[in-house]
């Protein structure tokens, strides 16, 4: 074997490596465990992140309709949802950081929720996650993105209700 | 300052915004911290294995302990660093993990079998340096530390798939929106 065709088949191994390091942003594992053809949208109070670097998740309490407080269950206790999308530094390329969402912040997003009933749902496809400015509610029915100096995180407006 | 703000300091570092926001960081750190556990397991588990009579019997116990603690120190360091700017990245969860928390048990049981090892019958190894059969204190101490390093591993290797959705509410969240 002749030096440039070493060299040749080092750079191709090398191109092959970066690719698959490169992979992982674009292909993961299905979304099966989500309902996709269902998409719900809350408008809700930040409660916890959990900036996990596979997925991080976002923890909400979600508001009643009149957005005056948050739903209960029948023994008083909040109902707690769950949104989680891309891992952390994914996730920081568009904003959406324990910093930037710290708890209590009034947040709306759309979500594909869990098959298994569970409280949860992805929010892959399903616009930008809105941030109401501090302490100020949407009016009753609307979402953070009818408030005057939302901030939005990441691309596209929030998804509309589905089945 | 008790442990939990401990947590919540190392979390709010530079460092674990540096480890949350790079997109490369996790999974270099990872790897690293993979070949620091497998060189200390590695290590580790030649010199306890030797203390049970099993490898080449032609070296004597301080020759094998000697030639493989270098490498079991360093990459330990290495384990550590790594270890604190995973734990960096995302501090809260991991503090209130199970599996993190009984990891941490089992590296301080591991470490305290090694002491007393240390301490007890290595101190007449020159009695049996060159023979098969260590004294029973000796091989309980070895068979003792391989089952806490595989524990360890295990546990670690639990956390990854443990420390999602708790649902939890902190106290201190305004649920009734109040406005200021």
């Amino acid at each position: 074997m002749n030096t440039t065709s070493r060299f040749r088949r080092i750079s191709v191994a090398a191109l092959l490596i970066g690719a698959a390091a490169a992979m992982p942003a674009l292909a993961h594992h299905s979304f099966a465990i989500f309902n996709m053809e269902q998409t719900r949208v809350f408008t809700g109070v930040v409660t916890r992140i959990n900036p996990d670097a596979n997925h991080l998740q976002i923890f909400f309490a979600p508001m009643n309709e009149e957005r005056k407080g948050v739903l209960r269950s029948e023994d008083g206790k909040p109902v707690v949802w769950a949104v989680e999308m891309a891992g952390s530094a994914q996730a920081a390329t568009q904003g959406v950081s324990v910093s930037s969402l710290p708890p209590g912040t009034y947040i709306s997003v759309a979500l594909h929720p869990l098959r298994s009933g569970e409280a949860a749902g992805s929010r892959a496809e399903t616009g930008a996650i809105f941030r109401c400015p501090d302490k100020k509610a949407p009016e009753a029915g609307k979402h953070c993105d009818s408030v005057e100096g939302r901030l939005a995180f990441g691309e596209g407006a929030l998804a509309q209700p589905k089945n | 300052m008790d442990l939990h703000d401990i947590a919540l300091t190392v979390g709010n570092s530079g460092l674990g915004e540096w480890m949350r926001t790079n997109v490369r960081a996790m999974p270099i750190v990872e790897a690293l911290h993979v070949i620091a556990a497998a060189t200390v397991f590695g290590t580790v588990l030649v010199v306890d294995l030797r203390l049970l009579g099993l490898p080449d019997l032609k070296r004597t116990v301080t020759r094998v302990s000697g030639e493989m603690l270098h490498f079991t120190w360093a990459a330990f360091g290495l384990a550590v660093i790594t270890g604190v700017m995973m734990f960096a990245a995302n501090a809260n969860t991991y503090y209130g993990n199970t599996a993190f928390r009984i990891k941490l048990l089992a590296l301080a049981a591991a470490g305290a079998n090694m002491a007393l090892f240390h301490f007890g019958a290595f101190r007449t190894v020159a009695q049996w340096d060159s023979k098969q059969v260590s004294p029973r204190a000796a091989k309980v101490a070895a068979a003792l530390s391989i089952l806490l390093w595989v524990g360890v591993i295990f546990v670690a290797r639990w956390i990854g798939f443990t420390k999602g959705y708790d649902f939890a509410v902190p106290d201190n969240i305004d649920l009734d929106l109040t406005i200021p």
